[in-house]
Order: structure tokens, then sequence, then C-alpha cells
């Protein structure tokens, strides 16, 4: 059993307030139990896993120490930000392992996301904290978590270098694909254009398909993609380009053609009101009705979904 | 000093290695541009061999541990992002700037510069003639605008010896290949290999690097790159575009010609367009902002 928990649903930055009470305001944060022994996952430490941290206290903890996997898909701030709010790093004798991609130029992922935790942001150095914490910096790979469960790794258009998770535990797959953009020819294909090159032209295409193409692989058939859907179409079109997220349109479509079973819609902006989400996820359910078996949903703070 | 003191010298030269003073300002000038373009990039980049070889150095590298080799600076743009590759490009002619003015001293920096791109343009015609699959094309011109990329370091670090090397040639009518592993032990093709291995460029550009001056000893299964990197290098000499000190080139075998299946009247035909690329490049670079 795969159980998938949503803890924080919004991009950018947190966004509490009488807009945003159905589907949250609290920025990326997802629980994932596995099996009889509830083995716990978490991806990413946005405002959500502040919450998800007095959880753990309340249930996990008086069970025996504290055994966390924590995978971030990049480290943008509204994907850290909540780690030093995450209650089971004071505390001793927990043991908790983060995962991650790291940019070339960057320090290191201790120093990236435990950095936070100094006197000039914050009253407690990372030195002080209780837990035992391990940083493993990750590329794409397959990796065995033990007990059955593999995760599979794989690289997403972002403007910083951010994974993709994609969770197999006894037949059942968790993906995540945010913070994505769909990769685009760079290159201009117009031959009036004064930076035209026709083999730059005609191969930016093909990289872009080619890349575009592997993203799909790698969520085919998940029975639960959680996918960047920052914007509509619309939006994309004006002025978001290269910001590194997806349109909804474009998010549908692709996980539709790769036979996810259960689309949840991910990374929501935060102008994007309830009201706004509601409407959205109506329009696009009608447009799919009849047209595709897949189950479309908006991932919402708080819904728990078991697989 | 003996062969093996000097491949060391050199394999520490090698992490910070300039790109060409040729191009440094206007690297710089459309690395901190906001509004530069990908296509913009990719122009001065591509005219760079070690701009060139450091982006793809990073695609290849364990940062990224992609299970393909990447030889393609397009692709290499689209999947990195534009932002990766201005900050590293800046990086790489920071180093430039500061390095010493006079590093091309045996060597004529603009002629080295035309030589190479020379190449590494008539191996991509080459290759589209050979009907090379287009997704390979620029390997080719990499490979062509990298084939002398060892004489960077030997010019820079070894400019008396490299003076000797090319008066030796100049006496004794003798490649410069070889004058220079008379005159300082280790050649271009040698220093050439220790880069384009310590950058893991792949098999295909190490050959084509290694074998440029003997394709007649080249027994591996890159032939294609290696042939044409051998003839656009004749090519280039033949025809005087651009000096990369060679003045008295030993002529591949017959055979390369005949595999690749180019004449000296096929290389006439590609003169002018060879020589309307390297023009494009130079506009490019003398293009105030």
């Amino acid at each position: 059993m795969t159980k998938i928990k949503f803890w924080g649903v919004r991009g950018s930055t947190p966004c509490p307030g009488p807009d945003t009470v159905e589907y949250g305001g609290n920025t990326a944060c997802i629980e994932l139990r596995f099996g009889e022994e509830n083995r716990l996952v978490i991806i990413d430490a946005g405002s959500g896993i502040r919450a998800l941290g007095d959880f753990i206290m309340k249930n996990d903890l008086p069970k025996g120490p504290l055994k966390i996997d924590i995978f971030i898909t990049h480290t943008h701030w509204d994907h850290i930000m909540g780690f030093p709010f995450f209650t089971p790093i004071y505390i001793p004798g927990t043991e908790i392992n983060i995962y991650g991609p790291v940019t070339y130029e960057d320090e290191g992922l201790d120093e990236i996301i435990g950095s936070q935790l100094r006197y000039r942001y914050f009253p407690i150095k990372q030195s002080e904290l209780s837990a035992s914490i391990n940083y493993y910096p990750l590329k794409e790979l397959t990796m065995d978590l033990g007990d059955g469960l593999f995760v599979t790794t794989k690289y997403l258009n972002h403007p910083v270098l951010c994974l993709g998770y994609r969770f197999e535990y006894k037949a059942k797959t968790v993906c995540t694909a945010y913070d994505n953009e769909p990769f685009l020819n760079l290159f201009p294909t117009d031959p009036k254009d004064p930076g035209y090159d026709e083999d730059a032209a005609e191969e930016g295409e093909i990289v872009a398909k080619e890349e575009n193409e592997k993203i799909l692989q790698f969520y085919r058939e998940a029975d639960v993609l959680i996918h960047d859907s920052q914007y509509t179409n619309e939006e994309y079109l004006n002025g978001k380009m290269g910001w590194g997220h997806t349109p909804f349109e474009t998010a549908i479509n692709s996980a539709h053609k790769a036979g996810v079973k259960n689309l949840f819609l991910f990374h929501h902006d935060p102008l994007r009101t309830d009201e706004q989400l509601t409407d959205l996820l109506d329009i696009y359910r009608k447009k799919i009705e009849g047209k595709s078996s897949m189950k479309l949903d908006l991932a919402q703070e708080g819904l728990e979904i078991v697989i | 000093m003996d062969k093996e003191t000097r491949l060391k010298q050199i394999a520490g030269y090698i992490n910070k290695m300039p790109s060409l003073p040729i191009s440094v300002t206007k690297v710089i000038d459309i690395c901190n541009d906001p509004r530069t373009s990908p296509a913009d990039l990719n122009s001065v980049i591509r005219i760079d061999p070690v701009l060139m070889g450091n982006v793809m150095k990073l695609i290849n590298s364990a940062y990224y541990g992609l299970s393909d080799q990447v030889t393609s600076l397009v692709r290499a743009i689209i999947m990195l992002g534009i932002n990766t590759v201005k900050n590293l490009s800046l990086s790489t002619a920071i180093l430039g700037t500061m390095s010493n003015k006079d590093q091309f001293q045996a060597l004529n920096m603009d002629g080295f510069w035309r030589h190479s791109l020379c190449v590494g343009a008539a191996a991509k015609l080459i290759a589209k003639h050979i009907r090379v699959d287009q997704k390979n094309l620029e390997s080719f011109f990499i490979a062509g605008l990298l084939h002398d990329i060892g004489k960077i370091p030997l010019n820079n670090m070894l400019p008396t010896e490299y003076l000797k090397a090319m008066s030796l040639s100049d006496a004794t009518n003798q490649s410069l290949v070889k004058s220079e592993s008379a005159a300082m032990d280790i050649n271009h093709s040698e220093s050439g290999h220790l880069i384009v291995h310590s950058w893991k460029l792949g098999e295909e550009i190490k050959d084509a690097v290694v074998y440029h001056h003997s394709p007649e000893n080249y027994e591996g299964k890159n032939k294609e790159i290696v042939y044409a990197i051998a003839a656009a290098n004749y090519f280039s000499n033949y025809f005087e575009i651009g000096f990369s000190g060679d003045r008295y080139p030993e002529k591949p075998p017959e055979f390369v010609f005949e595999t690749l299946n180019v004449t000296i009247d096929w290389f006439e035909d590609i003169e002018d367009t060879v020589n309307e690329e390297i023009n494009k490049a130079k506009i490019f670079l003398n293009l105030k902002k």
C-alpha cells in the first residue's frame, strides 16, 4: 500500500488568506508512506513541511526513533524554506537523509539547505541541530531504498538543476514532474530572424522533442503523477515562457499520452484563488471527458490518496 | 625537463585554460547582457575552442552524470539552460582577461583562430558530403574546432621551446608536429589528447584530436571523423585559410580522401563557404553593441 498526502501545493511563495483556504497556501511538501511499516518519505521541504513535522512528532515519535528520507526536487527557496521549522531536526536520535540535485557552480546540498540556519536568518545554527542529518547529492539514477522501495530520478527543465522522482513500491508508482517546463527549441526557426541558423534550428527541434519524450517516458503508466501546472496556456504564452513551469493544457496532454492513471496538478500559482482553481478543474475535466480514461485532480493541502 | 614533467604541467594548466583573447570581450558583453538570446550565445561559443570545450566538458561531467555523450552545443544549451551556459562562459572568459596578454607568443592568435574555425567548418561540410546522420554533424564541427587545442598549453607555457620547434620546422622542412616532438619531447596531438581526455569529450573527438596527423595509424571505429579532420586540416593548410604554425604539413594518405570521396576540386568548391563562415564570425566578434 502506498499513501500520499499533500502538505503544501503552492508554487513560489506561501500565500495564506481568504482566497486560498480550500487548496491551501503552503509551498511544496508531499508525504509518502509505504507498506505495513508505514515507511516515511518526504518530497520537498517547502513551508508545508512544518505541519507535517508536527504530525510526525505526535504520531511517529511515540513509536520509536525517527528515520526520515527527504527528497528535494530542487533548491529554489519555495522547496526548502520550511526546513528550519521541521521539528524532527531538533530531536536527538532522529536520522534524516536529505537527497537532491545541486548545480555545478553551487556549494554542497548541506550548505544550500543548512545555511538557512544561520544567526542572520534564524536563531539556531545548523551545527546545533540534534538530529543526525546526512546529505546526498543526486543525479539521474535508480536507487534501491530497501524494503522493496525504489526511486528513479530524471532531470527536468527548470532554471536550476531539478529532478523528477519516480517511486515504485509493490507494482504501484508515484511520480513527480515539477518544477518543469516543456523543453523548447531555443533557436529561431524563421529564416528572416537575424539569429537564424539552419542547422541549429533543425537540431533544436529534434533536441526539444527528444528531451520531452524522455520525460514522458519517465512518468509512463504512473498510478499517480504530480505535475507542475502553474500557468494556463494563455498566461504561459503572455510572458511566462522560460520561467520553468508547465501550462495546464500541456501537463494534461502529456500525462494522458503517457498513460498516467491519476494526474494531480500541482505548484499552483500564488495568485490563483480557490474559485479559479475549481473553475479550471471543471473546464479541463469537461475537455477530456470521454477522450481520456485518466482521472484528473488538483493537489490540495490535506488531501490523502491511497493506491 | 622530461616529458613526464611537461605532461604534468600541462594537466595543471588545463583546468584554468582561458578562452581565446580574440573572443574574450565579446563573451563578456554577451554573457553580461540579460537580453542575450540562445542564438547569440551559440554564436560566440561555437567559435572559441576553449569555450566550446568547457561547455562540452560540463554537460558530459559527473555533475550531470548523463548516460549519453553530448557533442552538440545546441543540445547543451537547451539542456543546461541559458543561465548555466552564460555563467560558465563568463568564468572562462574572465580567466582570459587575467592571463598574460602575450600568451600567444609563438603562434599568431588570429591565424590559429581562423585555422581552427576553418577545420571545424570544413569537417562539417565533409560530414554532410558523406551523409553523416544529422545528429552527428556537430561532432565533426567540434572535433575540427578543437583538433589543435593541444597547441594552446604548449604555446602558452613553453613559448621559447615552441618558437624553437617552429624554427626547426622551417629549417628542416618537416611538419610542425614532428618538430614539436624533436624540440620539446611532446607534440600537440599528445597534449591535445590529455585535454580532451580530461574533459571527457568522448571517443570520437578524442580520436580525431589524437590522430589528425596520423590517420594511417588509426584502427578504431571512428574512421570517418578522424579522416575528415585530417582532410579538413590539409585543406586549411593547402588553401592557407588561417595559419596554425605548420608551414610543411604532410599530406594525409590518398585513402583518406578516397574514403571521404573528396578531391582538390571539391575543396575548391567549399572554399567560399568556409571563408564566408569565418568572416561572419569575425564580423560578429567585432560588432559593437
